[in-house]
């Protein structure tokens, strides 16, 4: 009843974004080319690390590009429905969030609904390309459940991404100006999709249990790859997705409860 | 029935300390100091269903920390509150249903599509059904006269087209009680007018309850049966305009333009005992201030039966005036006692000629 609600205002609200972005036709373009843009910079970046050294660790080339084939999957969808980068300015200093919470639905589903970001999606086409050309390369076997395993580990990854940045936008309710926190994220969730066994064992810990980014790149993409394969710590993937989007949900339902309101 | 009913309602921030200079803003990095400022301090009051209440007080008294308490969104340190019978903060999805939301210095609207596109997601948002969001957007439309305005985007609005479509926007779901935060800030003289004549209309023939937070007075005259006044946090003043203006204006004044020169004694004397007092304006003009429970004919048939007069003004203290002088002395208690020392001063600007 309340997903079936919220999932008809989806459809509003992307009507909505649609009529926006019509009046905006450039943005749109400029937003998507610069996605792209910096996700072939970070290909390039693989192909040129490949150029000087045979392997990474014990990862070829084709291995690591199809970790980051499968990373972009999970990272655009999450661009395109959890875009909170500016939540901190704009509902809690701008005072916006007065308005989301007079609304007879859920504040959380109100802000990410306001900022979706379609165009993101698109980066994950690409990566879906990425990794079947990896697939194709390696000569991986396409069993008939892979499809399937590859849409849960993908909605695990995204849940995870989920949970992490709700529960950080939902630190903006406590602290008055949490600006150092989000690119600190930014640049460790970039280790996620590399290898975790190039890094040390602190890293390691940091990016499997505390923010498990290696959720979304290595853990589940090793499924796929014979040489890796690791099944415990890829079904694990659902799991930790799971818990960190109830705890990203909790912490932003009591941090709502705390917030001040801009302004007189 | 009540429809806001506030008992002991009390808010408190905690507001960080910054201490000064580069030494203090480094302590602060590692230990944050706060100071509890109580926004709202134990209020209660009482709205019953179709009244027009408002709320009025200084910048920082607390209006608007009052307001959204009763609309779901902030949550009180203390204190109950019932608005249409929910507890705002805990059923706030149901609760807002029930309720519709103005805030002037901020809008509901999306910026840059179409009013109309706004108006369907709220449409959509509310679940209202079809037909009757068809049937209210014609009413609104056509008592607000915004038939022209509703393709254009909000940001091609002007100020007051978009506060008419803000309006718009708060009343789609039909709601019981209509919330406005200084609903006529900025706007112009016709503008407020037309505003108010719909709040007014929107109050008889609907039966909605309205709560509004205002600095302009004329918008409290024109639409309010009651008042609630705050300051610093606690109600100094919960009543009827009227009453308001009776306990607090200090009487009137009546200004005299003799054809002849006068002297002070001489009128004096021929209004002893009655209380009066008189100044003098220039040799031909004086006025006269005549307490409020004295009759202002009493005091005129004894000049104009003794003086040849060429003009008469009479001035009405205004509620502007009652207001600044209430917010200046801080509270109805002080007010009483100040009426002595300072009352005629006071009056010099009063000028509500007609």
């Amino acid at each position: 009843m309340k997903i079936g609600y919220t999932l008809s205002l989806f459809r509003e609200y992307l009507a909505n974004y649609i009529k926006t972005k019509m009046t905006y036709r450039a943005d749109f373009w400029v937003e998507v080319v610069s996605d792209l843009m910096f996700s072939a910079m970070n290909l390039v970046f693989i192909f040129v690390v490949f150029q000087h050294t045979p392997s990474l660790g014990d990862w070829s080339q084709a291995e690591v590009v199809f970790v980051y084939g499968y990373f972009m999957i999970p990272y655009g969808i999450f661009g395109a429905f959890v875009n909170l980068w500016n939540f901190s300015e704009r509902y809690i200093v701008k005072g916006e969030m007065d308005r989301v919470l007079t609304r007879p639905a859920g504040s959380l589903s109100q802000v990410l609904l306001e900022n979706v970001d379609p165009p993101s999606l698109i980066g994950s086409l690409v990566g879906l390309g990425i990794m079947g050309a990896a697939w194709a390369r390696l000569g991986l076997p396409l069993d008939w459940y892979d499809p399937l395993v590859l849409i849960v580990m993908v909605a695990g990854s995204v849940l995870i991404y989920m949970g992490i940045y709700i529960a950080l936008a939902a630190i903006s309710f406590y602290s008055d100006a949490p600006t150092g926190i989000v690119p600190l994220m930014f640049n460790i969730q970039n280790y996620g999709r590399y290898p975790i066994q190039i890094y040390n064992k602190g890293i390691r810990f940091l990016l499997t249990w505390v923010l498990p980014f290696a959720f979304v790149g290595v853990y589940p993409a090793a499924f796929f790859l014979e040489r890796h394969h690791h099944l415990l710590m890829a079904w694990l993937t659902p799991v930790m997705g799971a818990i960190f989007a109830a705890i990203g949900l909790a912490v932003w339902n009591h941090g709502v409860k705390r917030y001040r309101g801009a302004g007189s | 029935m009540l429809a806001i009913e506030v008992e002991r309602l009390r808010k408190q921030f905690k507001v960080q300390k910054n201490r000064e200079g580069l030494k203090g803003a480094l302590l602060d990095l590692f230990k944050r100091e706060y100071t509890e400022v109580t926004a709202v301090k134990d209020i209660s009051f009482r709205i019953p269903q179709g009244e027009i209440c408002g709320y009025i007080g200084e910048n920082g008294a607390g209006k608007s920390t009052t307001i959204k308490m009763l609309t779901g969104i902030l949550v009180p340190t203390s204190g109950k509150i019932l608005v249409n019978g929910y507890v705002p903060y805990k059923d706030r999805e149901t609760f807002v249903q029930g309720i519709g939301v103005v805030f002037g210095q901020r809008s509901q609207l999306w910026w840059d599509i179409g009013v109309i596109e706004s108006f369907r997601l709220l449409r959509k948002v509310y679940r209202v059904d079809e037909r009757d969001f068809k049937r209210r957007l014609d009413e609104l439309v056509e008592t607000l006269q915004l038939g022209d305005l509703l393709n254009r985007p909000v940001r091609k609005l002007s100020l007051g087209q978009r506060m008419r479509c803000e309006l718009v926007a708060a009343l789609l779901h039909n709601p019981s009680i209509l919330f406005l935060d200084e609903p006529t800030i900025g706007l112009d003289i016709v503008v407020k007018t037309e505003i108010r004549e719909f709040l007014k209309r929107l109050n008889r023939e609907h039966g909605t309850t309205i709560l509004l937070t205002t600095h302009d007075l004329q918008d409290i005259e024109a639409l309010c049966s009651r008042v609630i006044m705050l300051d610093d946090g606690n109600i100094i003043y919960d009543g009827s305009l009227e009453e308001l203006k009776s306990r607090w204006s200090k009487g009137r004044e009546v200004q005299f333009q003799f054809s002849d020169p006068v002297s002070l004694q001489a009128l004096s004397a021929l209004t002893a005992g009655q209380g009066v007092r008189w100044t003098k304006e220039n040799e031909m003009t004086a006025k006269v201030w005549i307490p409020r429970e004295m009759n202002v004919s009493d005091v005129l048939s004894r000049v104009v039966g003794a003086m040849e007069i060429s003009d008469i003004k009479i001035f009405e203290t205004n509620t502007d005036e009652i207001v600044r002088e209430i917010y200046r002395t801080g509270g109805s208690e002080k007010t009483a006692e100040a009426e002595n020392g300072e009352a005629l001063p006071a009056m010099a600007g009063a000028d509500s000629r007609d």
